[in-house]
């Protein structure tokens, strides 16, 4: 009842302005407005009135002449969005107008992750969000450029529109461990994100025996993943031995790509080594 | 006589105070529940939102709007400190800082939201909601109403996981979607 009263209400007014009725308080707001720009409200009748501007980060009042326009300076309307005028002089009157962002000054750029295994599929994703120098969000249609980098290889290159002010993609990462550029550009403006790309889980463990005085020595080849990169130091790899006495496990990390262990059997025994999800081949020891 | 009047009087004052403590608490929740929020996320990706973040979402939302009005109306930045973040953080608090000065305050009664989630990072690390809100704004200078209107603004929102809640980072009205 009381929007039906206020919607009638307008109406009422709409009809009187039309008729040329509305003298004192006339003004106009800017039809289109840029953030950050200078912008002019224009006023009719005469007499003083109090003017408001309640927008996004501002609440003004000021006296103002009916008959001079009122300025708005440039930090009134950087922040873009809604903004409403009222001015009262024997009544209020008011009239809103839009601040739409001004032109694209930075890219919000977000990657992950920030170290990924190689040959992951959809393991690298990024959303780029272009805003303008105060930080307001572009939102008309802006074409960002992704690329992918490995040392000299183009790795992906694809345009992509923002849609609501976002772009984004997902891409498989590359083959090499080393270090993954990822840049979004748009015109001059880009932004740039390094990804660390490690290798993926071991491939083809290899291990090799030999009887000691104190037990048997057990080591790995270098341990690679399946793309040939050098598995990480420190990566476990579990050496198990068995003999006639039964089972024993140890645990030792990758050196310089080279897992070792000294493991204690007299007699002989079986060497197996798993990292991971991966098994590796068996080798058998003689006893002493 | 004179002791047993001294006491009813220190009873009713009691009751007083308790009275006008739970109309505050009544209406500060009468605050809250006042802010409708309808949220769809139907068309959100390319991630889709998980149970949980859909509850998170219109819990932090709601709460925000409720913060914006309680601020706005009362011109105190104590309610924005939890649910914003960045800019939207920084024009809240400069508009009740502006509203302080020039002795304004703004009033969001009758609250209701048309929320539709419309991108939803593959990480999950940022949402944009569309917000088609709509409330009745009241804008006094020093106690007196020199505008009133039943407003309906479309909003732009991004929203970005904190610790322990969902922040508005950007908060932009748009003239449509």
């Amino acid at each position: 009842m009381q929007l039906l009263l206020q919607v009638c209400a307008r109406v009422l007014l709409g009809v009187t302005c039309l008729a040329g009725f509305c003298r004192a308080q006339d003004f106009q707001v800017p039809a289109v407005a840029s953030a950050g720009d200078e912008a002019n409200i224009s006023t009719a009748g005469s007499g003083k009135a109090t003017f408001y501007l309640i927008g996004p980060g501002v609440s003004r009042k000021s006296e103002v002449n009916l008959g001079e326009s009122i300025h708005l300076q440039a930090q009134d309307t950087r922040t873009a969005g809604d903004y409403l005028a009222i001015v009262c002089s024997s009544t209020c009157r008011s009239a809103g107008f839009y601040v739409s962002a001004a032109k694209p000054a930075s890219l919000t750029f977000l990657v992950h992750p920030s170290r990924v295994p190689v040959a992951q599929s959809d393991a690298v994703s990024g959303v780029a969000l272009a805003f303008d120098q105060f930080h307001n969000l572009i939102l008309h249609s802006l074409t960002v450029n992704f690329q992918l980098t490995a040392g000299n290889a183009s790795l992906l290159s694809r345009q992509v529109p923002t849609q609501n002010g976002a772009a984004w993609f997902r891409a498989l990462s590359g083959k090499s461990a080393g270090l993954l550029q990822v840049t979004a550009a748009v015109d001059e403006l880009s932004a740039r994100r390094a990804v660390q790309q490690v290798a993926s889980d071991p491939c083809n463990l290899r291990i090799t025996g030999q009887r000691t005085k104190t037990g048997i020595t057990v080591q790995s080849e270098p341990v690679r993943d399946c793309a040939g990169n050098p598995v990480p130091d420190g990566t476990i790899v579990t050496f198990t031995a068995t003999d006639a006495n039964g089972k024993s496990s140890v645990d030792a990390p990758i050196k310089r790509g080279i897992a070792q262990a000294q493991m204690l059997a007299f007699g002989a025994a079986s060497i197996s080594a798993a990292s991971g999800v991966v098994m590796g081949n068996e080798v058998r020891v003689g006893a002493q | 006589m004179h002791f047993s009047n001294s006491l009813a009087q220190l009873r009713l004052c009691s009751v007083a105070v308790l009275v006008l403590c739970l109309g505050a608490s009544l209406n500060l929740h009468a605050a809250d529940s006042a802010v409708q929020v309808q949220l769809d996320f139907k068309k959100a990706s390319p991630r889709t939102v998980e149970e949980l973040t859909e509850r998170a979402i219109l819990r932090d939302y709601r709460f925000a709007w409720t913060s914006i009005a309680q601020a706005l109306e009362f011109n105190t930045l104590d309610p924005l400190e939890g649910p914003f973040a960045g800019d939207a953080k920084r024009w809240l608090k400069q508009s009740v800082v502006s509203q302080q000065q020039a002795g304004l305050n703004q009033k969001y009664v009758d609250q209701t939201h048309r929320v539709e989630a419309v991108f939803y990072a593959p990480e999950g690390d940022v949402m944009e909601l569309h917000d088609t809100a709509e409330y009745q704004l009241q804008v006094s200078d020093g106690g007196k109403v020199v505008h009133d209107e039943h407003a309906v603004v479309h909003y732009v929102v991004l929203m970005t996981p904190a610790a322990d809640r969902w922040v508005i980072r950007l908060l932009q009205a748009v003239p449509q979607f």
